[in-house]
């Protein structure tokens, strides 16, 4: 009977502990990696990595894949028989680490190599005959699977050329990031486009659609991308020169020295007055209210926003700089704004930056870094963005011009520029006109106008407004932004 | 607090050298740091420096006013002097540790040193007084102390890197 009761008791004991220790198995996850481009980049570009994560139970993961100082982090949810796929956009570096780590499960680490290249990248995507060549690229063989689906990890290649074929091979999310390339003045040639593909392309072309290219013939799109290279395309404005357009933020310091300067001047009136323990008290409480005080006086992130675009062109490009100021030594996560999260990046490359990835959007959502006292630190952003601005310029007589609003949407109130002069543009609506006189730019002009100015080629004309951010969700109270209008000399 | 006239002469005069110090201190480190600020460079060098340059500053003080007050007038007075010294600094200490990037528990180390020391050398201050004839006790005590302020100078060598 007693040996009966304990072999039942021990088959219960082994079932259990089979049932504890299935259960507590961490799930089997099998990942894949690849790098966009065939894992071609070059040296300070950014660039994207495809990973593909399978788990045979329903499980948590965490993502991490570091470059060098910068990382990019995801949360995923993984279900059996449901492979996760997810681009992570990332700087360029040799060596990429992805780790990938369960709740009870060991971390899963992969070492990930980047072929670097010195030489300019050309990536030819063609379906049909063989990858184009060009004097002094380095040609890079692709498929459709390997354009990325990231607009910041087309600056990895110089140059591209694809096909009617590929180009109808990309899914949604590799077109919009291709025709955000193509609006960045990205060098795109596209051969034997279909008329539905060319009707897709119309107007898609930054800088006056001088970088979006199309071809009959692979040779015809050599001569094109060679004589679109022996002509400049107008550059994208330096991050310095963005940084020069926000007044420079002192208000930190401004408060730092205010309140030493308080401290110090209760301190003296402690030493006059009541000298001995009241003042020891004085000093000690002051060290230890500096650091929340600080905390509490924490200024807001400023954002500029400095945009260009053609007359009668649909999208304009930006550039886009914000700056965190920092106050005490913390680990801070800010919220990225959505319509600009899509290309950003550390305006200094050595600052070490955590994103955030928001796995359903495909894009950041949130940025972790390390800050201390009088050490802002500075995100880049760049894209474009749709706008209706037509523009037509009749020169007078005396001097001036007939600007008219040729376009179907009003204008606010800008600034006319004229070679070196500068006029006020009042607002305009639809069809309407108005005559501009500019006169010669006083010295006093402040620094947008006179980047305006710089970015108007020679006599160029051009209209300057100031951009309505409101629309842009999740921007900085203090949000400024500018759009520069190149306007045809009739 | 309570002491002889004397006496509370000599800690406010500890406090005023305190304050004068870390003020000092204070106003190189804002300009310089504004300075670094307007030309867009890194300004926790210049925060590193003024915590060196306060930790260096107060010590080399301390040595000789610890020991001095000490053995003048007793080691509570010398004690009392050394923590007017060294407190008006901490608002200063404090920020400037936040903008550099040095680690915290050096710099705690440090500040509890400076205090520790402080006893240290009013104690010993006041030894000398019992020990040898007060004149003798002063003359010694100032010998001592600018002994001090020489080793911590040329030695700076070796404890300043442990607090960058």
């Amino acid at each position: 009977m007693l040996r009966r009761l304990l072999s039942t008791l021990g088959a219960g004991l082994v079932l259990a502990l089979g049932g504890l220790a299935q259960a507590a198995a961490p799930p089997r996850i099998d990942l894949t990696v690849a790098p966009a481009w065939q894992g071609w980049t070059r040296p300070g570009r950014a660039t994207e990595i495809d990973v593909r994560l399978d788990a045979d139970t329903a499980s948590r993961a965490t993502l991490d894949l570091v470059a060098g100082r910068q990382s990019v982090r995801a949360d995923l949810d993984l279900q059996p028989g449901r492979t996760a796929r997810l681009q992570l956009p990332i700087a360029s570096a040799e060596t990429l680490t992805l780790r990938v780590g369960t709740p009870d499960g060991p971390v899963l680490q992969r070492e990930l190599r980047l072929s670097q290249s010195e030489s300019p990248l050309l990536g030819s995507a063609l379906a049909s005959g063989t990858p184009l060549a060009l004097e002094g690229f380095h040609t890079v063989a692709l498929t459709a699977d390997d354009l990325p689906r990231s607009a910041s990890a087309y600056a990895s290649v110089d140059a591209l050329a694809l096909d009617a074929p590929t180009l109808s091979a990309l899914d949604r999310r590799q077109l919009v990031a291709l025709l955000a390339h193509a609006a960045g003045c990205g060098r795109i040639v596209v051969i034997q486009a279909d008329a539905r593909t060319r009707g897709l392309l119309a107007g898609a072309g930054g800088c006056g659609g001088r970088a979006l290219m199309q071809a009959g013939s692979a040779a015809e799109a050599g001569d094109q991308l060679r004589a679109s290279l022996a002509s400049s395309l107008p550059a994208a404005l330096p991050t310095a020169a963005l940084r020069e357009l926000a007044p420079r933020d002192q208000r930190v310091w401004s408060r730092v020295a205010t309140g030493l300067a308080l401290y110090f001047a209760a301190a003296t009136l402690l030493l006059v007055f009541a000298p001995g323990w009241p003042m020891l008290l004085a000093a000690a409480l002051a060290a230890l209210a500096a650091v929340p005080l600080l905390h509490t006086l924490r200024p807001p992130s400023q954002l500029l926003v400095w945009s260009e675009g053609e007359s009668g062109a649909p999208v304009a490009r930006y550039q886009a700089w914000q700056q965190f100021p920092g106050v005490v030594r913390e680990r801070t996560r800010a919220a990225l704004a959505p319509q600009l999260a899509s290309f950003a990046q550390p305006c200094e490359p050595g600052q070490p930056l955590q994103f955030d990835l928001d796995p359903g959007r495909g894009q950041a959502s949130s940025v972790a870094f390390e800050t201390r006292l009088f050490q802002p630190v500075a995100l880049c952003y760049a894209g474009s963005f749709p706008v209706a601005r037509t523009v037509a310029a009749t020169p007078l007589g005396d001097g001036g011009h007939e600007v008219h609003n040729t376009g179907a949407k009003a204008w606010p109130a800008g600034q006319w520029l004229e070679g070196p002069q500068v006029g006020d543009l009042p607002a305009l609506a639809p069809d309407a006109r108005a005559v501009v006189h500019p006169a010669p730019a006083t010295p006093r002009r402040d620094a947008v106008l006179r980047r305006a100015l710089t970015r108007t080629q020679g006599e160029g004309l051009a209209a300057l407004w100031p951009l309505d951010l409101a629309g842009v969700a999740g921007a900085p109270v203090e949000s400024r932004g500018w759009l520069l209008v190149s306007v045809p000399t009739p | 607090m309570s002491a002889s006239l004397p006496a509370r002469h000599a800690l406010r005069l500890a406090a005023v050298a305190g304050l004068l110090l870390a003020a000092a201190v204070a106003l190189w480190w804002l300009g310089s740091s504004r300075i670094a600020l307007d030309r867009g460079s890194d300004a926790s060098r210049h925060a590193a420096h003024a915590l060196q340059a306060l930790a260096l500053a107060r010590g080399m003080v301390l040595a000789v006013l610890g020991l001095r007050l000490g053995a003048v007038f007793g080691g509570r007075v010398g004690s009392l002097a050394g923590l007017g010294l060294l407190a008006p600094a901490w608002p200063v200490v404090v920020l400037a540790w936040s903008a550099s990037t040095a680690a915290m528990a050096p710099w705690l180390l440090a500040e509890a040193g400076l205090l520790a020391g402080a006893a240290a050398l009013a104690l010993v201050g006041a030894g000398l007084r019992r020990a040898v004839r007060p004149a003798t006790a002063e003359l010694l005590a100032t010998a001592l102390g600018t002994l001090l302020v020489a080793a911590l100078w040329f030695g700076r060598g070796l404890w300043a890197p442990a607090l960058a």
